[in-house]
């Protein structure tokens, strides 16, 4: 399993290069001059514009300006923005709100979607199965500022629970992000019960389940200790790596609702052309991603005792 | 009863010697062909089971309304959806004007049946691309493996750990600093470059999987055994074997791409405001209903969207449960 | 099983006139089991035997109530211990299972929880019949495992399924099975999925253990010869009926019912003959000569070496197949030898005969001789050619055309995109062999040839039987004209009549094509039907090679001798197959 995990670290540092390195190229194309945004172009002079493009290595060839970049954020230094913030601080900001939003999207999910899903497989072709087949597929085909809107409206607006404000904004609570968390989730809650929905229908005509039955288990124990946990496998891993989605994909609800989070924070930063915050938040979102996939990984070892990693 | 050899008992009650008359259950011979039965493909025998599902005539009758309104869209308005007057700004239905006006003073229906055209191109054109991408490099990394198999993998591991709306953010931004004016068809194909370059891997995962798992059949070795080449057996023998899921995915993540459209749109970085889409028309209405009033500005493009979506969604269901092979006889 | 004549006088299980049926998608009732009847004492074994689909395990199924999908009881009753199960309620049911009737499953693969520990798995069944609790319950299960005659039960009871074997499993089900001491144990095709060694050692030990416990039996099995072997009392189905019952070496001397004539002479082991004779054998052999001399212009490809080549058409040497796998730690790698210096040749219009059980190599050698596989090391010459020195692609293709595969899978050897007509056909056009209306003429005769009725051309591989699906397969290795077919397991997947059918077929066909053989089987009773020639692997080695009279009736390897003895049915005498006569003139080869 050491050895594994090890195999595994090593294989992703090309991915986080490659991934970075796009990014980097991407934003080094843009074109317009970085130093005269900065000054709001007025004009400046060449000594002012020497230091700032050494302090920002904008001096140097792209590849060294990369690689001096990885060099950086080897050791969490990812830099200082144009407006003269360090990024480490506007990403340490960001990323609690954001963290916490992701991990209450995915508890919302995972409950809703595993009791949903797991009824609609037990009885599947009932009236059940058909409704929330339907409200699934809604729910994936009405875009999430849509939905963002609609309950922020009649929600947070025209009800006026306290509680569920309609806009969260620098000093958030728990109950803050409620709304928010449940907006975020709303669109992998349906991938997920149809995920869930699926696996448990077909673990129930497994073999094994049958032979349970046979050696005189009860219904409700047959359900629980030979279907679900069967089922619940591909679900879990599923709604792991969610996560890291979610934290990456809250750009839009964190909008809506005002949510001082990382997808924010990429957001302006792509509208200003700040460069260094742009590729540092992406290759977080990078790390996280592969973080979450080698957890997944492991995740699932741990959950199905046929899966060893050697 | 024979005498030979009863080494056991008389038989007990309910055992004795019993031999069915032959009428009962006639003989028939050995494995015998029927040949009344007409011959059905499988994509036949799909397509047969599709059309009894109602899911898959719910999507075809979305799809070819949507078609008939892109194609013709003078057949459901008259107004034009360019034409502003700022004196109309918000102003309720009128004949004519079914859904009223937007804050600009357009026809809201007219350019929510306008805007069908970049939304549906948008899905169609990133899905063509996008599968024609994945199902090669899928079905190259499987089949030929090593080499190929390393570099692909790998390849799609570096674009799939991007997520995709931030990737596309950030390619549309560089794109909309570099060539700010490029008309309709222009903007699509941005989008639609965009959008595929962060989603091929998901394709090129499932069609490396379903070829991997195609190409150790049986048939695929007596194809080899007769000295086919290993091209025409790719082709002839593993693609189309391995396709199905491939075209369930496509079918829904069209559905898909149409709502990462408008979510781009919504940012302000999707279409230009100068393509009518209906992600451009949610986007600008969002800031007149944050009060709550004028609700059908939004309602309009919305539902045209959520219905269209809904439409390919249902199609890549429906197709789904056809090819789905536990639903075949035998 | 002699425990049957001491038991008391009333029936444990009585089935009176049952009627099964499932639901069709219009939901209209398709019959599966008709007015069946049956009885089963204390202590019996009861055999039910029948073909797949013949409603033999729906009988089953609907004894302990588990019918699978729309599967229910339409009629009769089924009475265990004086009561009506047919009609209980679903908790009545619940009771009965595991402490009254339990159940040992087909497939040990698919039968265990992958995720929980095999000793949890058994003792649930202590638990949920009341039997044990706790760290008693713990005692149990190892006491159980041992029983079943699996050795350091106390370590096996906490390791997963995967851990185990085939066999292990199917012990840890048949532990589960008798946990709660139940009266009937209804064992389903307990041992089909295992190798023949092994399903002996299995069920001489459900014997011994059901006798010593006076647990009755119900075997459901395809296998004549096993059934004799096994029970008291034997029930043929065929179609959803019981078409014949009774003592059941009595059924077997003297059938009575066609349908059971049929079966007996056909079940391999029990009627194991060369198919042909003696006589018909040579004159196979010297039209095959004679045609490798002076036939048609492929077959000369080495006109220089046609003395030397006319005898041996394959000749393997020292045939060697190394496979390399992840091992421990991150670059740890090891050699596992699947195919381990293997010679043999096979003699032009013969069968050889290659014959082992899982993991044998014996698949391995197949993939090498038919070049779908490289050797590590070795040769196979094909008419005196090594076949890895042939680089030009006419000289490969000639190669293929001399040499075809038949594969066991009827269900993934032919593409399910293609029709029928598409199938056969494109070993012709990849060869570039004839006009399009040539090439169908060729289809129709080779279609006729495998006796299957030319307007199956248009149908698909799915609308076809598993044994019409292996006709096709058939023609389509002949449409090439080859001297050599390579079958891997061509006919272990298929019904004993439909198996002895296609037997028949291959065997006329070499008569009448002077075809050479090289047949792959798990199963030596096929092997007496088909062969001439055979060798025995195991482990990747061959342990014996000689004639098929020779390995029969004098077994120089304790192996072999083990091979033999667990052919089911072997050793029962039989009076019919005498009396029947040949046996290809008993099966109906029309349509």
């Amino acid at each position: 399993m050491g050895w594994y995990i090890l195999k595994r670290i090593v294989q992703t540092i090309p991915v986080i290069v490659f991934a970075t390195l796009i990014i980097y190229a991407l934003v080094f194309l843009r074109p317009g001059d970085p130093v005269l945004n900065l000054f709001g172009d007025k004009p400046v002079s060449e000594a002012t514009r020497a230091t700032i493009e050494s302090q920002y290595n904008l001096d140097k060839p792209f590849i060294v300006q990369w690689l001096l970049f990885l060099k950086g954020a080897v050791t969490f230094d990812f830099g200082t923005s144009f407006s003269g913030q360090p990024v480490i601080d506007q990403i340490q900001r960001a990323f609690p709100v954001s963290v916490t939003l992701a991990l209450m999207a995915v508890a919302f999910e995972a409950v809703f979607a595993i009791i949903i899903g797991t009824y609609a497989g037990i009885r599947r072709g009932g009236w059940f199965d058909g409704v929330s087949l339907v409200v699934s597929l809604v729910i994936v085909a009405v875009p999430i500022f849509v939905i963002g809107f609609l309950f922020q409206i009649f929600i947070g607006i025209k009800a006026g629970i306290d509680w569920l404000p309609a806009t969260v904004g620098g000093d958030w609570t728990v109950t803050d992000l409620i709304m928010p968390a449940i907006v975020l989730g709303l669109t992998s809650l349906a991938f997920a019960m149809r995920l869930t929905r699926g696996s448990v229908s077909e673990n129930l005509a497994a073999d094994h389940v049958r032979t349970a039955r046979a050696k005189g288990l009860s219904e409700g124990k047959v359900v629980r200790n030979h279907v679900l946990r069967n089922s619940l496998i591909p679900v879990v891993t599923f709604l792991g790596a969610d996560l890291g989605t979610l934290m990456a994909g809250a750009i839009v609800t964190e909008g809506i609702f005002n949510i001082p989070g990382i997808g924010g924070l990429a957001y302006s930063a792509i509208l200003k052309g700040e460069s260094p915050t742009i590729v540092s938040v992406v290759t977080l979102m990078v790390l996280i991603y592969v973080v979450m996939s080698l957890l997944v990984d492991l995740l699932y070892a741990w959950l199905d005792p046929r899966i060893r990693y050697a | 009863m024979p005498e030979n050899t009863p080494r056991r008992s008389t038989p007990r009650p309910g055992q004795e010697r019993f031999v069915a008359p032959v009428e009962d259950t006639p003989l028939a011979a050995i494995d015998n062909v029927d040949i009344d039965v007409a011959p059905e493909s499988q994509w036949k025998e799909a397509w047969k089971r599709m059309r009894r599902s109602p899911l898959f005539w719910t999507s075809l009758t979305i799809l070819a309304f949507l078609a008939v309104m892109i194609a013709f869209p003078r057949l459901f308005t008259d107004a034009d959806p360019r034409y502003a007057q700022l004196s109309d700004s918000l102003e309720p239905a009128r004949p004519g004007h079914p859904f009223g006006f937007t804050k600009q003073g357009a026809d809201v229906w007219a350019r929510t049946v306008y805007g069908a055209r970049a939304s549906v191109a948008v899905g169609v054109l990133t899905t063509i691309i996008f599968v024609l991408v994945g199902v090669v490099t899928g079905a190259v990394a499987a089949y030929y493996g090593k080499f190929a198999d390393t570099v692909i993998s790998r390849t799609s591991d570096i674009f799939f750990s991007i997520p995709l709306l931030l990737g596309c953010i950030v390619v549309v931004s560089v794109i909309n600093n570099t060539w700010p004016d490029r008309g309709f068809w222009g903007a699509v194909m941005v989008i639609v470059l965009a959008l595929s370059l962060f989603a091929w891997p998901q394709i090129t995962r499932q069609m490396r999987a379903a070829v991997l798992e195609v190409k150790n059949l049986e048939f695929v070795d007596a194809a080899r055994a007769i000295g086919a080449s290993s091209r025409a057996n790719l082709i002839r023998h593993i693609v189309p074997n391995a396709i199905g899921p491939v075209i369930v995915t496509a079918t829904i993540s069209l559905g898909v791409f149409i709502v990462s459209e408008a979510t781009l749109s919504f940012l302000g970085l999707g279409l230009p405001g100068s393509v009518m889409s209906w992600g451009n028309d949610i986007a600008a209405a969002e800031v007149q209903i944050r009060s709550g009033e004028h609700l059908r500005v939004l309602a309009v493009p919305s539902v045209a969207l959520a219905v269209t979506v809904l439409g390919f969604i249902l199609l890549g269901e429906s197709v789904r449960e056809a090819l789905d092979p536990k639903a075949r006889k035998k | 099983m002699n425990a049957a004549t001491t038991a008391g006088s009333a029936p444990l299980l009585q089935i009176r006139d049952l009627d099964v049926a499932f639901r069709n998608e219009k939901k209209q009732p398709v019959p599966a089991v008709r007015g069946a009847n049956l009885t089963v004492y204390e202590g019996q074994t009861v055999a039910i035997v029948g073909e797949s689909g013949s409603g033999k395990s729906t009988t089953a199924h609907a004894i302990i109530g588990l019918l699978p999908g729309t599967g229910h009881v339409t009629g009769g009753e089924i009475l265990f211990e004086g009561q009506d199960i047919a009609q209980a309620r679903k908790q009545d049911i619940v009771a009965l299972r595991g402490s009254s009737i339990g159940l040992v499953p087909q497939d040990p693969m698919s039968n265990l929880n992958p995720l929980w520990k095999v000793g949890h798995q058994i003792k649930e069944a202590l638990v949920a019949n009341g039997v044990a609790t706790g760290k008693a319950a713990d005692a149990r299960v190892v006491e159980l495992l041992e029983e079943a005659g699996l050795p350091d039960a106390a370590r096996r009871a906490q390791q997963y399924p995967h851990e185990f074997s085939g066999g292990m499993r199917q012990r840890a089900l048949i532990a589960m099975g008798l946990a709660a001491r139940p009266k009937l144990l209804i064992a389903d095709e307990p041992t089909s999925a295992l190798d023949v060694t092994v399903q002996k050692q299995i069920l001489d030990h459900l014997d011994t253990l059901t006798d010593e416990l006076g647990v009755a039996v119900l075997l459901i099995t395809h296998d004549l010869g096993l059934a004799a072997e096994r029970a008291d009392h034997l029930v043929v189905m065929y179609k959803g009926q019981i078409v014949e019952s009774g003592p059941a070496l009595e059924i077997l001397q003297d059938p009575h019912h066609p349908y059971t004539q049929r079966l007996v002479a056909s079940a391999p082991s029990l009627a194991s003959q060369r198919l042909s004779s003696g006589k018909q054998r040579s004159e196979v052999r010297e039209a095959a000569h004679k045609q490798a001399r002076h036939g048609g212009g492929e077959s000369a490809a080495v006109p220089a070496d046609v003395g030397r080549a006319s005898d041996d058409v394959i000749e393997v040497e020292g045939l060697t197949k190394v496979f390399t796998l992840p091992g421990k730690g991150p670059f740890g790698k090891t050699d596992f030898v699947a195919v381990d210096d293997l010679s043999f040749s096979l003699r032009r219009g013969t069968t050889t005969a290659i014959v082992g059980e899982s993991g044998s190599g014996k698949s391995t050698v197949a993939r090498m001789v038919l070049g779908l596989l490289e050797p590590t090391s070795g040769t196979v010459k094909l008419d005196g050619v090594d076949v890895a020195g042939v680089r030009r692609k006419e000289d490969r293709l000639r190669l293929r055309r001399t040499m075809q595969p038949v594969f066991q899978n009827p269900y993934a050897s032919l593409d399910p995109l293609f029709t029928i007509y598409r199938s056969i056909e494109e070993p012709l056009r990849v060869h570039g062999i004839g006009t399009e209306k040539e090439r169908e003429g060729r289809i129709r005769d080779l279609l006729e040839k495998v006796s299957l009725p030319t307007s199956v051309m248009r149908r698909f591989p799915h609308e076809l039987s598993g044994g019409q699906r292996q006709r096709v397969a058939i023609a389509r290795a002949l449409a090439l004209e080859p001297e050599v077919v390579i079958c891997d397991e061509a006919v272990s997947a298929l019904d004993v009549l439909v198996q002895a059918q296609i037997l028949t077929l291959l065997n006329d066909l070499q008569a009448e094509l002077g075809l050479s053989y090289l047949f792959i089987t798990h199963d030596l009773a096929v092997v007496r039907q088909i062969a001439d020639d055979v060798l025995v692997m195991q482990n990747g080695r061959v342990v014996e090679a000689a004639s098929v009279e020779q390995v029969f009736s004098a077994p120089q390897q304790e192996y072999t001798r083990l091979l033999l003895e667990a052919i089911p049915g072997a050793s029962i005498p039989l009076g019919v197959v005498e009396a029947g006569g040949s046996s290809a003139a008993r099966i109906d080869l029309d349509d």
